[in-house]
């Protein structure tokens, strides 16, 4: 029925196409159809111009500068760039970064997948499960979250209440205790999973049912659908996912800016790159060190994303 | 929709063209990082005056929520008494403020009028940030007649000056007595006790409360570069001397280092993740003011705030010593300095503002010893005993350690402001055991010298 739908529109389209060009179309009318797009499309435009690009370019510049951020900025050449690989920090940053992205994302994705498949048998109420699972996504990345977040995990907070009352005698501060602390923000991570669930959800209801009517014909058992069906026709899905949730991840700065009140402790524990290139910046007057963090941090994501470009060819399966 | 969908064939999206194009988009928000130029320099003239029309500033300051409502207090009544001027008052935390003023300056709307520190004055003058005050305490505008000379100085650089402290203070020890007092434990004496001796009582403290109370707050993380500096110059050294340049020896540094760590094995200090929490919570979580410990490194200007907190007298000791021979590495400090922004529109009327906070009874009875003693002798005298009791109790102190203080140290080089991170860093992994103190010490200094390079 779809696919009717969509020759119909088709042919709409070719009908309107010639009466477009007609000769007798007002030649001002063309003019000012021409302009109206971008009219429209300015003040988006504007913003990548302004917002976007404009301090895209500086941050290039300042990253081969020396520039303390009160002041005018010195052309300092490469050295930004080889600073790095002497500086201790840089290292843990990036440890810090990567186990984060590496840990966080496939569990928050599997998790998201996990819910969607539950939420795609027909549930009574969807909308409002729906919403409710939602919510952590456009909340998880807040303040008001963070500061939450690190009084229920903190040495007296709700958590250690709780596993008090139930007989453990001397659970850790999670958010102070350096062994914990990356580990506490991981699940706040993985809690807001609702974008990806959405988006999964949404995928699962294009999976076509005949699939499904066709693989239990031919004997195949809900494990076995899950694997031969389901998967490989979400893998554009899983892939987008993927690839956004990874560069998220990558840029994760608020949680642990407010949970370590920026400092990255407990003792480094979790000193997100982010949060390095901020403290650099902003704390230690030393923005073209930062920007030039900035730059690698943008080197890295943007060579982990072409990497998972790559290695979708041999995973993802696109059917068209 | 979805039923038609489901029987029909595979909907368009998502295609390689449009993941590759959301991606695009995501990654380039990532450099999206930098700052413009700060701009403007020293404004010549007085700028803009009430009588050119309305004047707004803004007025930035740090502090406990004590501060802020009698800041705000000092706004009100200064508008009250000054037609046509507004000044908009904009305050954070200790380390927050830093970043926002950093980030404020860079895009040339750094307030007017600013709460500074001695850490960053340099930071910030060396890089004309700041107003040189000089023509306005030539003409009159400023009068510093009755300013404590001594202490007026230590916002010079050169022959300009950047910055007027607000008055004096002394980082010292403050002890709860009833702490003690439950605790069956006799409060040491200030005069003759030794670190060692503050360990141990503190220990006892926390033994004998069964650990509701403990001993002492770390010293590493609250004021630690500061701690480590009365330390040092105990011993003959400094954090940075004369020069600018790295005042201690790693020994002294590890010497230090192993009181603290004495002190959480002994369990005199909470155990290493509460106090990250407690350091994290600011002078209104600080374990004296909260009921859960019995002593503390403060500013004797914290005195009123943590007395708030507890609910009963605080009081101060002078700092252990080695010997226990009294002879201590105290000095008296400029609790903090008052500052004008170079890119401020109405210098003029920001340093009659200035010029009222530090000689005016009226403000100085509201922020009485707050901001560290009056600098201004006169009144400091005179609001002496019209403080409450916490703050009489920090003007008596200070009255009677002053003739065995030593001279405040000179402005601390450009990069000084990071010490006190780097310092905190380096304590936690001592005390969460993920480094030796000796190795921590060379570290330290390595970092401390590339900072201040």
């Amino acid at each position: 029925m779809s696919s009717t739908l969509d020759v119909s529109s088709r042919e709409r389209q070719h009908d309107e196409a010639p009466r477009r060009g007609g000769p007798d179309a007002p030649r001002t009318k063309r003019k000012s159809g021409r302009l109206a797009p971008y009219l429209f499309l300015a003040p988006w435009f504007a913003g990548l111009l302004f917002i976007t690009a404009g301090p895209i370019a500086a941050s290039a510049y300042l990253s081969f500068t020396d520039y303390s951020l009160i002041g005018s900025p010195e052309w300092i050449g490469l050295d930004n760039f080889q600073r790095m690989f002497n500086d201790p920090r840089f290292y843990q940053s990036l440890k810090v970064t990567f186990i984060y992205v590496a840990v966080s994302v496939p569990l928050q994705l599997a998790f998201a997948l996990f819910l969607a498949m539950i939420l795609d048998r027909g549930l009574k109420g969807l909308a409002l499960y729906r919403s409710v699972y939602y919510l952590p996504s456009l909340l998880g990345g807040s303040v008001a979250i963070a500061i939450l977040w690190r009084q229920i995990f903190g040495s007296d907070g709700l958590l250690n209440q709780v596993l008090r009352f139930v007989g453990f005698e001397n659970p850790p501060g999670w958010v102070s205790n350096p062994d914990y602390a990356l580990g506490t923000l991981i699940v706040l991570n993985v809690w807001t999973f609702g974008a990806p669930m959405v988006i999964f959800l949404a995928g699962l209801r294009q999976i076509p049912t005949m699939y499904y009517e066709a693989a239990s014909l031919d004997g195949a058992g809900k494990a076995r659908q899950f694997f031969q069906v389901t998967l490989p026709l979400l893998s554009p899905i899983i892939f987008f996912n993927l690839v956004l949730q990874t560069i998220n991840a990558f840029q994760t700065f608020t949680q642990a800016f407010i949970v370590s009140g920026g400092t990255g402790g407990p003792a480094d524990s979790t000193l997100f790159y982010t949060l390095y290139l901020y403290q650099r910046g902003f704390g230690n007057f030393d923005m073209g060190y930062a920007s030039a963090l900035a730059w690698f941090l943008l080197l890295i994501v943007g060579g982990l994303t072409a990497i998972n470009f790559i290695a979708s060819k041999y995973w993802v399966f696109y059917g068209d | 929709m979805h039923t038609i969908r489901r029987n029909g064939a595979r909907a368009p999206w998502p295609t390689r063209l449009g993941v590759a194009g959301g991606v695009l988009g995501l990654l380039l928000t990532t450099a999206a990082c930098g700052g413009d130029d700060g701009g403007g320099g020293a404004a010549a003239d007085g700028g803009t005056t009430r009588e050119d029309g309305p004047v707004n500033m803004r007025f930035s300051w740090w502090g406990s929520d004590t501060r802020h409502a009698a800041t705000q207090e000092l706004i009100d009544l200064y508008e009250s008494q000054n037609e046509g001027v507004t000044i908009e008052g904009d305050f954070t935390g200790f380390a927050d403020y830093w970043d926002r003023l950093a980030t404020s300056t860079a895009g040339g709307e750094a307030p007017c009028i600013m709460q500074q520190d001695t850490r960053y004055v340099r930071e910030y003058a060396d890089r004309n940030a700041l107003l040189d005050l000089s023509p306005y305490i030539e003409d009159g505008t400023i009068d510093n007649s009755n300013l404590d000379e001594n202490v007026a100085e230590t916002g010079m650089v050169e022959d300009a000056t950047y910055a007027i402290p607000t008055g004096v203070n002394a980082f010292s020890v403050v002890i709860d007595p009833q702490a003690y007092a439950a605790a069956g434990v006799e409060v040491p004496d200030g005069e003759s006790w030794t670190w060692d001796e503050m360990v141990e009582t503190a220990a006892q403290v926390t033994q004998a409360t069964g650990g509701q109370v403990y001993g002492m707050q770390a010293m590493g993380l609250n004021g630690g570069d500061t701690n480590f500096e009365v330390y040092a110059r105990e011993h003959g050294e400094a954090l940075f001397d004369e020069n600018g340049e790295i005042g201690f020896t790693q020994e002294t540094l590890v010497d230090w280092w192993n009181i603290e760590k004495q002190a959480s094995e002994s369990g005199a200090e909470p155990p290493p993740s509460t106090t990250v929490e407690v350091f994290n919570g600011g002078v209104d979580q600080a374990l004296v003011a909260t009921g859960r410990g019995a002593s503390g490194f403060w500013w004797t200007n914290e005195l009123p705030a943590l007395t708030a907190g507890a609910g009963h007298e605080l009081q101060f000791l002078r700092f252990p010593t080695e010997e226990g021979n009294g002879e201590t590495g105290m000095y008296l400090k400029p609790a903090m300095f008052w500052a004008i922004s170079s890119d401020c529109e109405s210098p003029q009327e920001a340093a009659m503002f200035l010029d009222w906070l530090i000689n005016s009874e009226e403000a100085v009875n509201i922020i009485k010893a707050d901001r560290g003693l009056p600098v201004n002798t006169e009144l400091r005298d005179q609001i002496a005993p019209t403080l409450d009791a916490p703050g009489q109790a920090a003007v008596a102190f200070v009255e009677e350690i002053t003739p065995d203080l030593q001279d405040p140290p000179a402005l601390p080089p450009q990069g000084a402001g990071e010490v006190q991170s780097i310092l905190q860093r380096y304590t936690e992994q001592i005390l969460f055991d993920q480094i030796s103190v000796e190795d921590a010490a060379e570290q330290f200094m390595t970092e401390v010298e590339s900072a201040i390079a």
